[in-house]
């Protein structure tokens, strides 16, 4: 007797609606981003000063991307552990990425304060301000999003079938990373 | 011992903890047609004001007539027409997709109250002395955040909806069911909340910036008074404006397949055609920020063809709308549903709204600061309105949960609002080929040196406005009549 063919599955509900959120997101960056870069070319243009010498440090921005890179490896490390139920792993790998993130925004916030760039000197700083804080409000999001998974791996609920919400804020987390490259690349790299 | 199923709760304590489609379609439909009644009553206000050009007869200043100006614009868009189709994405979708109710429940719950509170302080906002900046910068700046801070949760809860509505969509509809078998209203849905998830967030990436800077000790440029509106105009105008009417070309397709008792020919043609028309409405680009030296993004070649482009697809569209009507036109008798006659207006106002955004950039012509802009922002928006009351109209009694609909009242109020719509629009596009500025202020060099015929034609644009704001009125009417009586024959 042949078996009863698989009845045809919808994609998972909680991941097509991070992918939507998550995309919205970038759209908001997107903005952003583009703002900036094309105010930042009519300046360019012009010969204006975009930020003053030695406002922008190489050092801080490396450091951070290096922590996101790294939270992006140890998010993934989150997943496998899921997929291949092993809630030790699961335990470690997204209580490192929540702490990379909380040391992401530690590194930031102790820049900011220390960079003597009010908020208001000049269009660059404006943008600057609102684009890296916006930023660290996704991370923060990302974190609290990464503790409630932590409570539920806890629970015993992230397993390899109930992994959605874990692939979510994967998806989600990514996206962090990958804006926060272009931060890094357009910002405080090319300044 | 009393327990807790035996405390019998408010009507409001209903409303807020309630999670039912249904009951949150309440909110968003009459929050949303409120909104559009009171944009309506702003831009009465302002006809009034264009009376006289020379002058600030009926409000106090320049500025004032500004903040009535924009919020008539910012109402009928944000806080009118998008969540007025939310009552519908989220009732009719779900079901036409085969769907038991909306996926996330409590987020679409969340999504509801946090645009009702942002519309609210919005509106307060305006009131406030506030809006989107002046062009004399006598707003009060605290008042003007609020107003951004409204705009942003109207927008939070707008996008939320939208994930919840395109996750129902792609995720719940039943086994079987493609995306080329949806409905014609799920499928303009889907393709609308696409673009609204790829244009709002832009939005309040504008918002913020804004926020940030007129928060500061003195503003840079962002959150400069007199700049604030130029940096957001681009939701209201084309092409962004086109995708609050995308939906309602598939509402009106559905109502006029099922009043005529016709299945839709070339179905394919017009999914296609409806995906062109809401990818041809994002226009998160079209900012004043990426004008390229000696030419404005509004006269780059992208803006021009898109404005051109998007009329051959509409008339595609309308194309399908009157071969469903052609076979289908003996079913309708002598007498045809009001909201046959509401959707086939609406999509003819659309169609005439993308032909006057053609007309408008042709640059020999220098209309683009004319009043030929609101008038493509009438005739767009205001098809909208009429073909969201087609489709509430034709799946009423689904909304409002029981029968008592009043379709002389709802006929009348359509007629009264499409009459509206196209004396504004006409006289508009009248005016601006003779010179009228979009916005007029309160002297004529604001107003843009119009030509002596100006005058008159602002007078019928009142009689417009007033016809629009009966129409509203006659609809809103007939909207509590139907709730009350279904409410009655619920309680019987």
């Amino acid at each position: 007797m042949s078996a009863a063919p698989a009845a045809p599955t919808r994609p998972r509900t909680l991941v097509v609606a991070s992918a939507f959120g998550t995309g919205s997101v970038l759209l908001y960056f997107g903005g952003l981003f583009a703002l900036y870069f094309s105010i930042r070319a009519d300046a360019m243009a012009w010969g204006t000063t975009w930020f003053p010498e030695g406002a922008i440090q190489l050092v801080p921005g490396g450091m951070n991307m290096a922590t996101m890179a790294l939270s992006a490896i140890t998010m993934g490390w989150a997943v496998s552990a899921v997929l291949n139920d092993d809630r030790v792993h699961a335990y470690l790998a997204l209580a490192l990425t929540a702490v990379l993130g909380v040391a992401m925004v530690n590194q930031t916030a102790f820049y900011f304060a220390d960079i003597g760039l009010p908020i208001d000197a000049s269009e660059a700083a404006t943008l600057l301000f609102v684009i890296v804080g916006s930023h660290l409000v996704m991370v923060a999001v990302g974190i609290i999003w990464l503790g409630l998974l932590l409570l539920r791996a806890l629970g015993g609920q992230d397993t390899s079938r109930h992994r959605d919400l874990v692939s979510a804020a994967a998806l989600y987390w990514y996206a962090v990373v990958a804006v926060y490259s272009v931060i890094w690349i357009g910002i405080y790299i090319a300044k | 011992m009393t327990t807790t199923d035996e405390i019998d709760s408010t009507v409001f304590e209903e409303a807020v903890t309630s999670t039912d489609p249904k009951v949150l379609a309440k909110v968003w439909g009459f929050g949303g047609m409120t909104s559009v009644l009171l944009g309506a009553i702003a831009g009465l206000l302002v006809g009034f004001e264009r009376l006289d050009l020379t002058s600030a007869d009926l409000l106090g200043s320049a500025d004032e007539v500004f903040q009535f100006w924009s919020a008539h614009r910012v109402a009928l868009v944000l806080l009118g027409v998008l969540p007025a189709l939310m009552t519908l994405a989220t009732t009719v979708v779900p079901r036409q997709c085969g769907a038991n109710t909306l996926i996330f429940p409590r987020a679409a719950a969340l999504a509801c109250w946090t645009w009702l509170v942002g519309a609210v302080l919005t509106i307060v906002g305006f009131l406030a002395d506030g809006g989107l900046g002046t062009p004399g910068a006598g707003g009060q700046r605290q008042a003007t955040a609020l107003t951004l801070i409204g705009l942003l949760l109207a927008i939070a809860g707008l996008l939320t909806a939208t994930v919840c509505v395109v996750t129902t969509i792609i995720s719940g509809r039943s086994t079987g069911t493609g995306l080329r078998d949806l409905p014609f209203t799920s499928w303009t849905t889907l393709v609308s909340a696409t673009i609204w998830g790829g244009m709002l967030p832009v939005l309040a990436a504008n918002i913020v910036l804004t926020y940030v800077d007129l928060r500061g000790r003195s503003a840079v440029r962002f959150g400069a008074e007199d700049a604030i509106w130029e940096q957001l105009s681009w939701m209201f105008t084309h092409p962004a404006v086109y995708v609050l009417a995308l939906p309602v070309l598939g509402i009106a397709l559905d109502v006029l397949s099922a009043t005529t008792g016709t299945t839709q020919a070339n179905r394919d043609v017009l999914l296609v055609a409806t995906a062109a028309f809401g990818f041809l409405s994002f226009g998160a680009y079209a900012q004043p920020f990426f004008d390229t030296p000696g030419t404005p993004v509004m006269e780059e070649a992208l803006y021009v063809v898109m404005a051109f482009a998007i009329v051959p697809v509409a008339l595609v569209i309308l194309g399908g709308v009157a071969d469903t009507l052609r076979r289908g036109a003996s079913n309708l008798g002598t007498r045809p549903p009001a909201e046959t006659v509401c959707a086939l207006l609406s999509v003819m106002l659309i169609v005439a709204g993308t032909a006057v955004g053609a007309l408008r950039v042709i640059a020999p012509l220098d209309l683009l600061g004319t009043s030929v802009t609101g008038a493509q922002f009438t005739l767009v928006v205001g098809g909208a309105v009429l073909g969201v009351g087609a489709g509430f109209q034709h799946w009423g009694d689904d909304l409002v949960g029981g029968p008592g609909a009043r379709p002389g009242m709802n006929l009348l109020g359509g007629l009264a609002l499409a009459g509206g719509v196209v004396l504004i629009g006409a006289t508009d596009l009248i005016s601006g080929l003779l010179g009228l500025s979009d916005f007029t202020g309160v002297d004529l060099a604001t107003a843009g040196y119009p030509g002596s015929g100006v005058d008159g034609l602002n007078i019928v644009s009142i009689v417009g406005s007033l016809a629009l704001v009966g129409g509203l009125v006659i609809w809103q009417a007939s909207g509590i009549l139907h709730l009350t009586a279904a409410k009655k024959a619920s309680s019987v």
